[in-house]
């Protein structure tokens, strides 16, 4: 990358950082001057978030990546940053295909004509790390390439380290700072997964065995002659898209029985298995006329540690069967951590969840309302350390549900272990 | 919630039905307060037995009076347990133990599923059912009884239920195993993708077939427990297998004892249906036996037949490959096969369908 474009992109995240903490600080200084009480931030928050949208969208790489992160996290972040950094996710413009042939070729050793018969210019999607193509090989397989932008190893280091500067000098100011480098070491390290499309090959492969001897899912074939670190080459599999509920309806699928194997499939991963594709947004998941469910895009997808997953059950078990003294123990077990050491936190924390359904019950469902709940339960009271799987974890159960809500009905956890049955 | 009128013997509210008494000892189980609790004697006290237990004997008084009979599920139709008390034993002796804890995790949870009945959407039985529900089991459904039966397998705020007594049970027998790994993923097994169960009787209102599916299946699920009670008594209550046999083997005969209001009142409930008439959407009406009778028959012959076998292969292959630690694998698994228990499911349900709807049981 040129010097100009490092020192530029260095410019740019530092007034950003400069513009945020100027807009949160001094008009509080001001106030305490002036002897008057703080005034709610919602409205400073709004403006932050939207400074940092504006940056991201400028810059791309890592930025967009971290934004996309802020926004899954409501157990640190306030609602406007959740609402306004959600664009990230659908906001990415291409590259020139020009661009994208230099890297294949460049990746693969050869030139684009000796390895596809056809490669057409036009993206079938573009993310912040890559964009997809769609192409054919010579043996006449279609398939869908994956290209990693060219230069993006060396924006997304400038950028952390340019985003790791500013975040040790917010926290050497702020006398109670937010505990941002531990949430951009983490984000760091999801960077460096899904940087390396052989890694993201192995997890496809993984995730196929899960549910090899079941079936009922299909992952994409992965073509490693016509892989590299930076081109993943794939079988291209068609479906209906999961959140297209007329076309659902239209191949004669029944949306219920769509949801019902969907939370089947993740609830396998997540709490069985303990490997789960953790990007479960609806862009990545289609169901097919035999109602097989299909699952892209592995370049984010975690392995939890041993007992993570039977924790995790226990904790949304308990949840769902108003147990709160079962719920204290899950937290503990999972490594949540309170400030005090004691267990009131807790306590207050499964009593809110408790009460926030007028029925009492959860019915088996974490909706992204619950999620949010939970998330700003945390927030809001002294728990210290959250495991940043468990975070993982609730969004992808709350993206189910979101989904489940699109086609009309619930994503129950319990019946999708079978419970009911 | 609503209060009844609680100077009919047969009403009750349901403050009344999830009501306990005093004890004089709390439970606790391995450290955990659970429900129920002890008398001065130190007999054992079920939780919210208090109204519950008597409510459901004027129940089936009544049901009695009108001549009909309680639903008896056949005991020769019980699956013996896989691994028998024999085959845990040799299991343990062999240090083969990761097997044993995986079943007694997987009975925690499935009993803490039985939490689920909470969630049963109770249809307008008034609507539904020709002749008066009123002072019945079935009227006292949603006010009450699933939810005592939700809150003494899965517990409720601060107390445990089922579910964390057999965790108690499992922790005291084996000293706080290392819990293994794959207990999720054995327990969802093989199952997969579920189909659709296509409805039994198609010309009834969808919630009540709904509700008749799970309630059967439960009380098929309760009457079999007692199967794996007898089993958990004898294993865990055995100085040979457990480090603990005194409190382990009580804790299972507590949520024996707790267990028997569940299949005491949900065998009233179908009863009371079985007696009675149903009105179907098509404007005519289905017998009540025929109904229960058809659940009944295609519940138990599931049961009995392929799920025991799948689950019998299951539980073998799990076994075969903890086994490969033992010293003799081979021979051990050959002695452990010898030692099973001898049992072919009966030709018979005793709830065979009379009518044509035996075409697609």
């Amino acid at each position: 990358m040129k010097l100009a474009t490092r020192i530029r992109r260095s410019a740019r995240v530092a007034r950003t950082g400069v513009h945020l903490w100027s807009i949160y600080k001094i008009p509080a200084f001001a106030r305490r001057c002036l002897f008057r009480p703080p005034r709610p931030l919602d409205a400073t928050h709004h403006r932050a978030a939207q400074a940092l949208l504006r940056c991201a969208l400028d810059l791309r790489g890592v930025i967009i990546k971290m934004c996309q992160a802020v926004a899954t996290r409501a157990d640190v972040f306030p609602p406007p940053f959740i609402e306004t950094l959600k664009q990230c996710h659908d906001a990415v413009p291409p590259k020139p295909f020009s661009q994208i042939a230099a890297v294949v070729e460049s990746e693969l050793g050869k030139p684009l004509d000796a390895l596809f018969v056809e490669f057409e210019e036009v993206p079938l999607a573009s993310a912040s790390l890559a964009q997809v193509h769609r192409a054919r090989l010579r043996d006449g397989r279609q398939v869908a390439v994956k290209v990693q932008y060219p230069d993006i190893e060396a924006i997304v280091h400038t950028d952390l380290v340019n985003m790791r500067r500013a975040c040790a000098v917010y926290e050497f100011f702020d006398p109670q700072p937010l505990e941002l480098l531990p949430l951009l070491g983490e984000l760091t390290a999801h960077i460096e997964m899904e940087l390396d499309f052989r890694r993201e090959a192995d997890c496809a492969d993984r995730v196929r065995a899960i549910f090899a001897s079941e079936g009922g899912v299909i992952v994409p074939q992965i073509y490693r002659e016509w892989s590299s670190r930076r081109v993943l080459t794939m079988e291209l599999v068609d479906g209906i898209k999961i959140t297209d509920l007329a076309a659902i309806q239209a191949a004669g699928l029944d949306p219920a029985e769509v949801v019902q194997n969907l939370m089947h499939v993740f609830v396998r991963m997540i709490l069985a298995a303990g490997f789960f594709q953790a990007d479960p947004h609806p862009g990545n998941l289609f169901v097919r006329s035999n109602q097989d469910i299909v699952v892209m895009d592995f370049g984010l997808s975690k392995e939890l540690p041993e007992g993570f997953g039977l924790g995790l059950f226990e904790l949304m078990f308990s949840m769902m069967t108003l147990n709160e003294a079962a719920m204290i123990r899950a937290f503990k077990a999972l490594g949540f951590e309170t400030r005090s050491g004691e267990d009131d936190t807790f306590l207050l924390i499964a009593r809110r969840m408790m009460s926030r359904s007028d029925s009492g019950r959860f019915e088996g469902e974490f909706t992204e309302e619950m999620t949010n709940e939970l998330f700003e339960a945390i927030r809001e009271n002294p728990v210290v350390r959250v495991p940043s799987d468990f975070v993982l974890v609730g969004r992808v159960f709350s993206l189910l549900s979101g989904i489940a809500h699109t086609l009309g009905h619930r994503a129950n956890v319990l019946e999708a272990m079978g419970a009911a049955t | 919630m609503k209060v009844t009128n609680s100077s009919d013997p047969r009403r009750f509210s349901p403050e009344e039905l999830l009501s306990d008494g005093n004890y004089t000892e709390p439970l606790f189980a391995n450290g955990v307060r659970c429900h129920g609790g002890f008398d001065a004697d130190g007999t054992y006290r079920s939780p919210r037995t208090l109204v519950r237990g008597p409510a459901i004997e004027a129940w089936q008084a009544q049901l009695a009076q009108e001549g009909a009979e309680l639903i008896e599920i056949p005991v020769a139709l019980m699956p013996p347990q896989y691994p028998n008390a024999d085959q845990v034993l040799l299991l343990v002796n062999e240090s083969v133990r990761d097997p044993i804890v995986r079943a007694l995790t997987i009975i925690s949870i499935v009993e803490g599923f039985g939490a689920i009945v909470r969630d049963i959407k109770v249809p307008d039985l008034e609507k539904l059912v020709v002749e008066p529900i009123d002072g019945t089991a079935l009227a006292h459904l949603r006010g009450g009884l699933l939810e005592a039966h939700a809150r003494d397998e899965a517990g409720y705020r601060d107390q445990g239920g089922h579910k964390q007594m057999w965790e108690a049970a499992r922790d005291l027998a084996f000293e706080n195993p290392r819990i293994p790994p794959d207990v999720l993923m054995r327990m969802m097994g093989r199952r997969g993708r579920q189909k659709k169960r296509q409805p039994l009787f198609p010309q009834i209102d969808a919630g009540l077939e709904r509700m008749l599916t799970t309630l059967v299946q439960v009380l098929v699920v309760e009457v079999f427990a007692e199967g794996t009670f007898e089993w958990g008594k004898t294993i865990l209550g055995d100085p040979e297998v457990s480090a603990a046999p005194g409190p382990a083997g009580k804790m299972v005969s507590y949520i024996q004892s707790d267990e028997k209001p569940h299949v005491e009142y949900l065998r009233t409930v179908l009863s009371e249906l079985r007696a009675r008439t149903i009105r179907d959407q098509r404007g005519g009406t289905i017998d009540g036996r025929r109904l229960i009778d058809g659940y009944l028959h295609r519940t138990l012959r599931v049961i009995t037949r392929n799920r025991r076998a799948e689950q019998r292969e299951d539980t073998r292959a799990s076994l075969a490959d903890a086994a490969k630690g033992a010293r003799d694998p081979v021979g051990l698994m050959e002695r452990f096969d010898q030692l099973e228990s001898d049992w072919t499911p009966p030709v018979k349900t005793g709830f065979e369908p009379r009518e044509p709807d035996s075409a697609r049981l």
